[in-house]
């Protein structure tokens, strides 16, 4: 790793001082899990790091039953897998988290630093994504308010200017008669997800018609992909296996995969199938429930 | 300016220690070379394979993936600070007695993840052990008696026989 | 004289009984040995105190890196190192010129490899050029500042390309790119097959691996003076780097001081042989002044370290109508990468056990090793066997299929039977086995399965399809080849009664320290708890040839043995006089010296010692033993030919794997229904046999079958990190049952073979053939990757449907 110079801010408006005056040449550090990655291996080489862990006013979790769930950028992995709001009211945020990497990972790592890292493969977008999250960024000119989803621009880019900073994720309460479920392919418990799918269904009050879909697909390519030809499959219908088969066959035509190591991208929009139809099939049942 | 040490403040094993450290220094580093506890173990250095498992502020983590700045003003637990004098953790007496150690060079962060299992959760599911054990790679023994350990470690800090 | 009867202690001991070369006493009689016994190394290793290489620091200490090849194949033109020696903390820079021509090799015939390349590069990211310097930072800095010119070559990447008229060569002198072949018949394999009721041909192959160890490679090394080399590497095998350094250094042996730390396992390669850093860091040393230490990142591991050899393994079998083996034939071509290193020993492994643990009357094999521009092959565990031990069992399944005859019964009627007391089985190759115990492995395993009710169970619920597999596997043991292959100990009782154990002998995990220690316990008559072990420190330590070849409890041990009986026999003398018999007359157990005859009549051990040691003139009392086995007793096995023992004796297993098989992904999962019979002999630290037989059928075994292999692209390792290459985790571990069968080898110490590697080969024709029994596809080249079952699935729906 090369040297830097290295700040440890204690505030947020410290900490956005400091990436103003050293504007695209300084980086955030959070928990560092993906960070410390690519600077070991030489990917990035910021001549100013700023490592914002220690703002303790960022590491937050509220709950209203009318405003929803405010997360603050630095709460990590762990915390919100084992958050009993979460799980009561979220619980495929906390679902999703128990399948992410290694528990050390979580224990350190920031649901905003994996946001703000821009991996097409990760999971916790495309959950975001489904639930309807939205993301506050900060900088010393002011604050602004974007959807979750058309954060992720490219593989490791962001909607992030470089005086900026993920402040909060915002979840708002889902309408009654929905369920939102996250599947994804693992060869070993932890891994990143060959292909993977996160689902959000809503249903009519009283006649069960999906009145709203949300599917996005992740590692399925440059970004975390939502497939909203196979959404418009289900919405208006009444959803049975048939339609579920169809929609995941529809996401896969959507889909432009990767190849690599671990899958073919044949092999991939294969799997797209499979999750995009496992995971709207539980956001279905869930669904119901509600 | 670039790589100028600054101040790191932090409590290991129960003791403080002051020093300067280089911004780009891991904890991994700083414990081994600086502190000379060598217990934590320099693995892969890519976050993957999990033997410089240490616990900071009760929580496991990878020393390698932790800058050693972000562990001013915190507290460290390695694996020399475990055994109280001669009386091992039940966690370490399990592994000894149940012959679930081999080469050794997973042990020290395995048993730091297990500890960090246990004092969350003193009654883990076989389900809950096996995922803490996920975190940290051995090469030989197939993981089953380590698992049996934690298992024979839990309910011995419960209580029972 | 008194009766012997069943259980009760002997009153007299028949003077054969004391001459037996290995000793074997009644199993209730054992005080130490064949119960659990806690390693001796267990609390330094859980307390963090015990030190592995990597730990080890002295005053002064250098670091050192190594300045790579970016070309997999390519001449070296020049290099310039002025920038790397100006820069401020290096301390020394070194280049493979510095080594003046020095070669190293598997044997005098194969030095073929440089400790840093001088003329010409083979593989990506081989050693030109190493810097010491004051910290990791600036050694790695100047690494990066040394320039060298290369002109690329055109490279070969796979056998298939090396084997090609015309194709690059790897090393000029070496026409075809062939680094080994071997060509063996045995009977006659046409008529065999010509009188077979069924004949066919697979192909199969095995995938490129690391070696797994999750401890790097590490070495520090420094000069107590200019004539004296000091070295502490993460070695198995210290007196390997012994020999080789004082080839390169041109010291004596006597000079080269190898002092062992800890070991984070072996497995066989790199661990077992050199690599650039165990050169460059006593190099750097001599040039610098200072001690140097180089440690090696898991990247430079999977990226320049010794692989397994991908194997392509054509094999052809011919059976009668009831399933017995008639004949096989193999053709094995493997890639042996850049340099010669092991591979003569890892071809040749893959055929000379194919005669067990089935009864084979004819065999033919043609195996070919080629050089490629790839990181070079060596041994791993399961070393050589587990490629054709693959084929044949999964074969095997192929061919009871055919006959409509169930697996189980199909391997019992093929199995060897084990050798009544006193016989010999000769295998058609000239290995002699005078325990076999794997009918009874079989007949165990599947009856801890559960085999008879499962196998008529439905095999696919929802999504999900269940299948179970058997596979029997062999290994040899105490491994026995040309060259210096001796090994001893010593046994130096202290006046205080504390014995030391010293040994040139390496436990890299597999708990052989613990054994030998106990073994040393039982035949002295003391307890685990007063013996010490001395590690290996070469300045002190008996030359022992390392770990390997599942060598160290059966031949070590039997040099251990040996040591303990010697010094035994001079206290025995001592007290011998003290009450007037002959030492015969005597035994020592319980810490205690008695006459048999009249046991009132006895001496507690500290005393006896104390005795023994002061009583005018005094002695001292130094056991001293050797191995013998390991260079005698058979033929040695022939390179050539393929007769003759490798081992001193062979180890046999039956492993019962059930899988699940999600239908719609080809995820494969191992269940916790895992059941392993394997036949050690007699198993000396019980738990200890447990955790080395599960543990070798799931990291190599599933490790192969399921998960593991190196992606290349010309020459490039495209996941070198150990998440993108798939090392076995803890989720997936299935919780493996170990049965203990008991055949009491005589050839063994206390009857002991080895225990580590028969459940390497065993563990990934279980689980294809249990994928078979789920879905009916047979995946025949490894590992079975969810796409890969996935595609065959498919393959198998589409078929069925025409």
């Amino acid at each position: 790793m090369k040297d830097f110079e290295y700040f440890a801010p204690k505030t947020v408006e410290e900490a956005l001082s400091l990436l103003s005056q050293y504007k695209g040449e300084a980086k955030i550090v959070a928990g560092g899990q993906s960070m410390l990655v690519l600077m070991r291996q030489g990917l990035i080489a910021p001549e100013y790091v700023v490592d914002i862990k220690g703002i303790s006013a960022l590491d937050y979790m509220t709950y209203d039953e009318r405003l929803g769930l405010k997360i603050g950028a630095l709460t990590t992995h762990r915390a919100i897998e084992k958050s009993p709001i979460i799980q009561k009211h979220f619980g495929v945020l906390s679902e999703m988290e128990t399948n992410l990497a290694t528990i050390q990972t979580r224990n350190w790592g920031t649901i905003g630093g994996n946001l703000c890292h821009g991996d097409p493969a990760g999971d916790p977008v495309p959950v975001l994504m489904t639930l309807d999250a939205k993301l506050k960024l900060k900088s010393l000119s002011g604050e602004r308010m974007v959807a979750m989803e058309g954060f992720s621009k490219d593989i490791l880019e962001v909607d992030l200017e470089p005086d900026e900073m993920l402040i909060e994720i915002q979840v708002p309460v889902p309408r009654s008669h929905t369920g939102v479920a996250h599947e994804k392919l693992m060869v070993m418990q932890g891994d990143a997800g060959i292909v993977g799918a996160a689902a959000s269904i809503t249903l009519k009050s009283g006649n069960g018609i999906c009145e709203d879909a949300r599917i996005v697909l992740s590692n399925a390519a440059s970004i975390p992909l939502r497939a909203k030809e196979a959404e418009r499959c289900l919405i208006g219908k009444a959803i049975n296996e048939d339609l579920l088969t169809e929609a995941g066959e529809v996401a896969s035509k959507e889909a432009d995969p990767p190849s690599d190591v671990h899958a073919s991208a044949e092999y991939r929009r294969e799997m797209v199938k499979v999750f995009v139809k496992r995971a709207a099939k539980r956001a279905l049942e869930m669904a119901r429930l509600r | 300016m670039k790589g100028e040490p600054k101040e790191l403040r932090l409590t290991v094993n129960g003791k403080v220690y002051e020093l300067k450290v280089k911004p780009k220094a891991l904890l991994n580093d700083v414990l081994r070379k600086d502190l000379k506890l060598t217990g934590a173990k320099r693995g892969c250095l890519e976050s993957t394979c999990g033997v410089c498992t240490v616990i900071l502020d009760g929580k496991a983590v990878r020393s390698c993936s932790v800058l050693a700045l972000q562990a001013n003003g915190h507290e460290v637990t390695t694996i020399e600070g475990l055994a109280q004098g001669d009386k091992l953790h039940p966690v370490q007496r399990a592994f000894i007695d149940h012959g679930a150690i081999e080469c050794g060079f997973c042990i020290p962060g395995r048993v730091m993840m297990a500890k960090a299992l246990l004092d969350e959760n003193p009654n883990p599911s076989r389900e809950e052990v096996k995922l803490a054990m996920q975190g940290v790679l051995c090469a030989d023994s197939g993981y089953v008696k380590q698992i049996e350990a934690v298992e024979i470690a839990a309910e011995k800090m419960r209580g029972g026989e | 004289m008194a009766e012997k009867k069943q259980g009760v202690k002997k009153q007299r001991m028949k003077k054969q009984d004391i001459a037996k070369p290995t000793v074997i006493l009644k199993e209730e009689a054992y005080s130490v040995i064949g119960k659990p016994i806690p390693r001796v190394d267990a609390k330094a290793k859980v307390t963090g105190e015990a030190k592995y290489a990597a730990d080890i620091e002295v005053a002064d200490m250098l670091w050192g890196a190594i300045t790579r090849s970016p070309h997999p194949h390519a001449r070296i033109i020049h290099i310039d190192t002025s920038k790397a020696e100006s820069l401020p903390g290096v301390k020394a820079v070194i280049t493979g010129k510095d080594f003046g021509g020095f070669r190293w090799g598997w044997s005098r015939e194969t030095r073929d490899e440089e400790p840093l390349a001088t003329t010409k590069v083979r593989y990506l990211y081989e050693g030109v050029a190493a810097v010491a310097a004051i910290d990791e930072d600036i050694a790695q800095e100047a690494c990066d500042l040394i320039e060298v010119e290369y002109e690329p070559l055109p490279g070969v990447f796979d056998p298939f390309e090396a084997m090609k008229e015309g194709a690059p060569l790897v090393h000029e002198d070496r026409k075809g790119n062939i680094c080994v072949e071997y060509h063996w018949n045995f009977g006659n394999v046409e008529k065999a097959f010509a009188e077979s009721y069924l004949v066919r041909e697979d192909t199969f192959q095995t995938p490129r691996m690391a070696k797994g160890y999750i401890e790097p490679p590490a070495v520090l090394a420094y000069w107590p003076d200019s004539t004296h080399l000091t070295v502490i590497p993460a070695k198995g095998s210290p007196y390997f780097p012994y020999r080789i350094l004082s080839n390169c250094f041109n010291l004596p042996l006597s000079n080269v001081r190898i002092i062992q730390p800890f070991i984070g396992s072996d497995f066989g390669g790199t661990k077992n042989d050199m690599v650039s850093c165990d050169f460059s860091a006593p190099m750097l040393s001599k040039k610098s002044g200072k001690p140097v230490k180089i440690v090696y990142t898991q990247f430079d591991e999977l990226t320049t370290c010794l692989r397994r050899h991908p194997m392509w393994v054509t094999m052809k079998t011919g059976v009668t109508k009831d399933g017995r083996l008639k004949a096989i034939q193999t053709k094995v071509i493997s890639d042996g990468g850049a340099y010669t290193r092991m591979s003569p020993l890892s071809n040749f492994l893959t055929g000379i056990c194919m005669g067990l643990p089935y009864k084979l009357p004819n065999f033919k094999t043609d195996v070919f090793c080629y050089f490629t521009n790839n990181p070079s092959s060596a041994a791993m565990r399961g070393h050589g066997i587990y490629h054709t031990r693959f084929a044949g069992d999964v074969q095997m399944d192929m061919i009871a299929e055919e006959l409509g005859i169930d697996p189980v019964e199909m391997r019992l009627r093929n199995a060897i039977e084990n050798p009544k007391p006193g016989k010999i089985y000769e295998t058609i190759n000239k290995l002699h086995l005078a325990t076999c115990g794997v009918e009874e492995c079989i007949e165990k395993a599947a009856q801890a399965i559960q085999w008879e009710e499962k196998k008529k169970a439905e095999r696919v619920k929802g999504s999900k399809a269940y299948g179970i597999g058997f596979a029997c596997g062999t290994y040899l043991s105490g491994t026995k080849l040309s060259g210096h292959n001796a090994c001893a100990a010593m046994v130096r009782i202290c006046e205080d009664g504390s014995v030391n154990y010293v040994t040139g002998a390496t436990d890299v995990g597999q708990g052989s320290d613990t054994v030998m220690c106990a073994m040393v316990a039982e035949v002295l008559g003391i307890g685990l708890e007063d013996i010490d072990i001395k590690r290996v420190d070469t300045a002190h330590t008996p030359v022992d040839p390392g770990t390997y070849g599942s060598r160290v409890t059966v031949l070590a041990g039997e040099a251990a043995i040996n040591a303990a009986k010697d010094a035994k026999r001079m206290l025995l003398e001592a007290a011998a006089k003290e009450f007037g018999v002959k030492p015969e007359e005597m035994n020592i157990k319980n810490k205690k010296a008695f006459v048999k005859a009249n046991p009132e009549m006895s001496i507690p051990w500290a005393r006896l010692v104390r005795m023994a040691c002061y009583t005018t003139p005094g002695m001292v009392i130094i056991g001293r033993g050797q191995s013998s086995r390991g260079i005698s007793t058979y033929g040695l096995a022939d390179f050539t030919t393929g007769i003759g023992d490798i081992g001193t004796n062979y180890s046999f297993t039956a492993q019962a794997q059930e899988v699940e098989v999600d239908l719609e992904t080809g995820v494969v999962k191992c269940t916790d229904n895992s059941v392993i019979a394997h036949d050690c002999g007699f198993p000396l630290n019980p738990p200890a046999v447990d955790t080395q037989v599960v543990g070798g059928a799931y990291h190599p075994g599933v490790g192969a079958a399921l998960y593991c292999e190196f992606e290349m692209d010309k020459g490039l390792t495209l996941n070198p990190n150990l998440v993108d290459y798939k090392l076995p985790r803890a989720y997936e571990a299935p919780m493996t049952k170990v049965i203990h069968v008991i055949t009491n080898d005589p050839f063994g110490p206390f009857g002991a073979k080895e225990a580590s590697e028969g459940s390497t080969c065993t563990a990934a024709p279980a689980v294809i053939n249990a994928i078979h029994h789920a879905t009916g596809v047979w995946i025949k080249d490894l590992p079975a990757k969810p796409e890969k079952v996935f595609w065959a699935l498919k393959e198998k729906r589409e078929k069925g449907k025409k």
